[in-house]
């Protein structure tokens, strides 16, 4: 397997198993490689934009739809808490994980909580509404933002 | 992208910062997709879609128009951004 994609898969495993993001070093001693040729991967990847990094190139703050740092909107799923990028990312999370878990978030007018119990078949029937204000074209100008 | 408990609220939280209403999404259309994005994100093969996959996807899920094509040019920088 491409080495590129060995590291993606071991970010990813580790957000999965643990609802946080892995270290370098613990990337590179899975991947068994230098911490220098997994920032390396880190830029590649984030180029394709499957992750985001802090400015230190290191610290992964996001790889969709988990969020290497904390945000209003928290996944629970097997006793393992999770961190979404946002409203998307919020149900991207028990879609990946393909198990059941709960969604907690708000109302981003108002703060009225959210509890969403999400099955492997997706959430139940809910009258709650979802609004993006970047055109698809632009999400990733700064997805940050976005 | 954020979730909102009604239409109103919605409203008032554009009004409230001068941003565009854009078109509102249902939680079964964002399962949709939430699903298609990321079902296989933890796989060996997975990969995002690619811009005509992309616009199946909300075709599929009844969000057309100009602001779901990821290649339109329509909307320009304006993305509503003015609160810094």
């Amino acid at each position: 397997m491409e080495f590129d994609r060995r590291v993606k898969l071991v970010v990813y495993g580790h957000f999965a198993a643990t609802g946080g993001a892995p270290t370098a070093a613990v990337v590179s001693a899975e991947v068994g490689s230098s911490e220098a040729e997994v920032r390396s991967a880190y830029q590649r990847l984030s180029d394709q934009r499957v992750l985001v990094t802090a400015a230190d190139g290191t610290s992964i703050t996001m790889a969709p739809p988990f969020s290497g740092v904390p945000t209003p909107h928290v996944v629970i799923s097997e006793g393992v808490r999770y961190f979404a990028n946002c409203a998307w990312d919020a149900l991207g999370i028990p879609a990946a994980l393909g198990q059941p878990a709960a969604v907690h978030s708000e109302c981003a007018q108002g703060g009225d909580q959210l509890v969403l119990e999400v099955a492997p078949e997706g959430p139940p029937p809910s009258d709650w509404l979802f609004h993006c204000l970047v055109p698809a074209a632009h999400w990733w100008d700064d997805i940050g933002f976005t | 992208m954020l979730f909102f408990r009604s239409e109103e609220r919605v409203k008032e939280w554009c009004e409230q910062r001068g941003h565009p209403l854009r078109p509102l999404v249902s939680i079964s259309q964002l399962w949709g997709l939430a699903s298609m994005w990321y079902a296989d994100r933890l796989r060996v093969d997975s990969r995002r879609p690619g811009p005509a996959e992309m616009k199946e996807v909300f075709a599929g899920l009844g969000l057309s128009g100009e602001f779901w094509n990821p290649e339109s040019d329509r909307f320009g920088e304006s993305t509503g951004r003015n609160d810094g």
